[in-house]
């Protein structure tokens, strides 16, 4: 198969799984009770109640109400917020911004601590530092992101004074809408903002990420053509980076696309937590007041971001690992 | 003599090559660093320069005033015709005026009216306009303006379902407005309405020609102020930031600038108050009262708020169908089970706050009925279940009932809803407690009346009129009487009411509804929520029971 074939039906997939998103989300959400109650005040009568039923098209069967919402989304119309009273997928973008921005330091944290930590590991495979790495990746994977957002609260805001406790300076919104100026200029004041939720969010990711990349590596290390590199003279550095990395990253780039998807999902308790207005405490408000349009943007513009995102990673593959393409 | 071969040395150059190369990307990764290092250290700058520089600005020019006010939830709307939830009117309050208000020991003052005067045949109020009113824009607020702040949120085509359109006005059973001069105004209802002139005074005053242009989504997100303040900026989910409106016509507000930050965690709510980042907080959990009060720089200011906990006896048909359900109809095991739960210990074990147990469902400063409220009595309660033929069986279970109650929607609701269970278990009422979903699962049940047979619920009254916190009770058909209730001795006091506009008569005829409301046993009496507060020291603040921040 081509590199076109193959591209099609990476993407082909992508649309499949979307679709099947859209179609889960909608059955969840409309399976779990008449949604008219929402859309009616409390003191409303049986008739006025029956009469917004008809109105909504909640009357119809679900199939026909599926199809009516695909069309839609089709059109980038995902109704109105029942809380906000604004077109949905307007307001799942507008908190967009900060989830991205949260996501994204805390996977250059768990990239740019994590992989040196398992490369470091890996050299010095059954020594006291690799028991040590291992041992905090392995407190790192354990310890809940709740309660260690509250123990940074607790300590680092509160009792030590060293980073603000909650709240946010917009940095990548002012960036989204063209005005780097601004972005350049809330940076200073963005930091301190950003390091306790990222870090709180990306322990779990970057503890993976170390364990990962040794057990990789060491894999990596075992083969022969690094024997043969390292016969040839080459430097043990070049060895690591040019030879051994190369081939290792392979599986720390698969696990990247899903860490992601693991991240956005993590963000609704750290958002919570600090304070942070992103999607994730969106859509837990959502939830709870069962705002279906709402709900169903942010899931929607969610897969959305995951399925892109590892559709990236699959092109990526292709260009590291030929051997892809020519299977 | 050479000894190497051409290979050979093209071996070694190349290494040396390499070797160089490792060596400038070491240089080029040092000053990375180095560069890292000088940013963070210029941010870290930058930032205390910053604050310093708040600092020397402060020195010099008079310090603004700021009041910081850590909220739970975000507004839901900032468009005066459709705010609805309890913090968002907080912020409402501060930005729109309203004819009358109430004050916090529930007495209804003039606001932007002088005066109001009902009509003769009962079905209007004339307001006469405070003189020098204005919009945020500048210009005058006129009768014209009022009328639109009725009409706008009454207007079917506009689809609004806020507390305007979605309470107020059909409690009303508003009809229109007439304006009689730019400052009179009449707002007309359908029939008298005793509760009409607190039901005006929860209108917000808007300005018709700002609104007028405005799409409902700028609206929603955009404020045109009557009020003492001015929204400078909302930022969704984070703050919203008001500062004093220059235009408004009345006595300055105490604050300069007033922020409402955001902070849905109650714990990181707690540290940013004893960090001294917030100078009022609400919704202070039990378990962090003790850790407020001992932190030495705030505390934690309680009130008994207006909203009423019970547990309802859901007498619909439908529950006739188990023993339980067909004993919860006998008004006199109702009247049992009143005796077997100690109030005033739930609220300590599990509030962590003192309280009272509720006698009826008028707020207390309100109540001239007499009705006292029910003490533990739980040999009482047993007796009273024997004498009406509902004796322990063999097991010691007299019958079994289900209480549902919903999760996190009131404060420690499961725990109160499992001690209840326990309680009634004492007395033989093996009870069941299902927690529930408050939003997917409680809510459709309870508006369906569904919810039961036993069932947990808060119902929000008011502080300035008994006969507002009946109005749960409209018709034994109302859609809030969620217990199905349908006494007839109790739904014909309404038009006692509304055939007299003589409020001793009223009173009186209030009396009789809620002694019928006692002896029949409704609801199952809990407490008027206790609603908790942190307050830094650095300010003085009381909380309001009507549970509006208000800033005198």
């Amino acid at each position: 198969m081509g590199l076109t074939g193959l591209l099609a039906k990476r993407l082909l997939r992508s649309v499949v799984v979307v679709v099947g998103v859209t179609i889960v989300t909608f059955a969840t959400l409309h399976l779990g009770g008449d949604p008219t109650y929402l859309y009616v005040g409390e003191h409303a009568s049986a008739e006025e109640i029956a009469a917004t039923r008809v109105k909504l098209g909640f009357d119809q069967p679900l199939t026909t109400q599926y199809l009516r919402f695909a069309h839609g989304l089709a059109h980038g119309d995902l109704g109105d917020s029942l809380t906000f009273h604004e077109p949905a997928l307007g307001v799942v973008l507008e908190r967009f911004p900060a989830t991205l921005e949260l996501t994204l330091t805390a996977l250059s944290l768990a990239l740019a601590i994590g992989v040196p930590l398992g490369v470091f590991a890996a050299l010095h495979r059954g020594r006291p530092l690799d028991g040590g790495i291992m041992l905090l990746a392995l407190l790192g994977q354990s310890v809940p992101s709740f309660w260690l957002g509250i123990m940074l609260v607790l300590f680092v805001g509160l009792a030590w004074h060293w980073l603000p406790i909650s709240g946010r300076v917009p940095l990548l919104d002012p960036l989204f809408a063209g005005d780097w100026r601004t972005a350049w200029t809330n940076l200073p004041q963005a930091l301190p903002f950003l390091v306790m939720p990222s870090v709180t969010i990306a322990v779990f990711s970057l503890a993976r990420t170390a364990r990962l990349v040794r057990s990789s590596l060491l894999e990596v290390l075992s083969q022969d053509y690094v024997r043969t590199a390292r016969a040839k003279g080459l430097s043990e550095r070049r060895v690591i980076v040019h030879h051994a990395l190369r081939n290792a990253w392979l599986p720390v780039l698969t696990m990247l696309g899903l860490e992601f998807g693991f991240l956005l999902s993590g963000v609704v308790v750290v958002e919570t937590v600090f304070s942070w207005p992103g999607v994730g405490r969106l859509v837990f408000n959502a939830i709870n007041h069962r705002d279906i349009p709402l709900v169903e943007a942010a899931v929607i513009v969610f897969s959305l971001l995951f399925v892109s995102v590892n559709l990236l990673v699959d092109l990526l593959y292709l260009r590291l690992d030929p051997r892809i393409r020519l299977a | 003599m050479n000894l190497l071969t051409d290979c050979e040395r093209r071996g070694i150059r190349g290494r040396m090559r390499s070797n160089l190369k490792e060596r400038v990307r070491d240089v080029a990764l040092l000053m990375a660093l180095a560069c890292v290092a000088c940013a963070a250290t210029c941010f870290a700058t930058g930032a205390t320069g910053a604050t310093g520089a708040t600092a020397a600005s402060a020195a010099t020019a008079t310090p603004r005033r700021v009041m910081r006010i850590g909220i739970a939830v975000d507004a839901d709307s900032l468009d005066p015709a459709e705010t609805d939830a309890q913090d968002t009117q907080s912020i409402a309050h501060l930005l729109w005026g309203t004819l009358y208000k109430a004050s916090s020991d529930g007495k209804l003052d003039p606001y932007f009216a002088v005066s109001a005067k009902l009509s003769d045949d009962g079905r209007a109020y004339t307001f006469k306009l405070r003189p020098g009113l204005k919009c945020e824009n500048g210009a005058p607020l006129t009768a014209r303006d009022v009328a639109y702040s009725f009409d706008h949120p009454a207007d079917p085509k506009l689809k609004f379902t806020g507390h305007a359109a979605g309470f107020v006005l059909p409690a009303l059973r508003y009809t229109g407005t007439r304006i009689d001069d730019p400052l009179d105004v009449t707002i007309q209802f359908a029939a008298y309405n005793p509760i009409a002139l607190g039901l005006i005074a929860e209108m917000l005053i808007f300005c018709r020609a700002p609104y007028e242009a405005m799409t409902p989504e700028f609206a929603a997100s955009h404020a045109s102020a009557t009020g003492p303040y001015r929204l400078v900026e909302w930022r969704r989910d984070d703050r919203i930031v008001l500062e004093r409106n220059k235009s408004y016509g009345l006595p300055a507000p105490p604050y300069d600038d007033v922020v409402f930050r955001v902070i849905p965690e109650a714990s990181t709510r707690t540290a940013e108050l004893l960090a001294g980042n917030i100078d009022i907080m609400s919704g202070v959990v039990a378990d962090q009262i003790d850790a407020i009060n001992h932190s030495g720089t705030a505390k934690v200011e309680s009130v008994a708020s207006i909203r009423r906990i019970y547990v309802g006896f859901n007498q619909k048909a439908k529950f006739s169908d188990t023993p339980g359900g067909r004993a919860i109809k006998d008004p006199r095991v109702r009247r049992a089970l009143q005796f077997a739960i100690d109030v005033p210990t739930l609220c300590d074990a599990l509030l962590r706050t003192p309280c009272a147990r509720m006698a009826t469902m008028i707020f207390p400063p309100n109540d001239k009925t007499g009705i006292r409220a029910d003490p533990y009595d739980p040999d009482r309660a047993e007796q009273l279940l024997d004498q009406a033929g509902y004796k322990r069986g063999a097991d010691g279970v007299r019958f079994a009932l289900t209480l549902q109650t919903p999760r996190g929607r009131y404060p420690n609701d499961v725990n109160i809803a499992l001690a209840i269970a326990q309680y009634l278990g004492d007395i033989g009422v093996k009870t069941q407690v299902d927690a529930l979903d408050f939003a997917s699962v409680f809510v459709p049940l309870v508006r369906k009346h569904d919810a039961g047979p036993l069932f947990l619920m808060g119902s929000s009254g008011a502080s300035w009129s008994a006969l507002y916190d009946l109005a749960d009770f409209p018709a034994a058909d109302g859609g809030a009487n969620y217990t199905d209730f349908a006494d007839p001795e109790f739904f014909a006091g309404w038009q006692q009411i509304e055939q007299t506009h003589d409020p001793a008569e009223q009173a009186k005829a209030v009396r009789a509804m809620m002694n019928v409301f006692h002896e029949r046993g409704t609801w199952l009496n809990l407490y008027f929520l206790p609603d908790l507060y942190g307050v830094s020291n650095k300010i003085s603040w009381q909380p309001r029971a009507d549970e509006l921040i208000v800033l005198d």
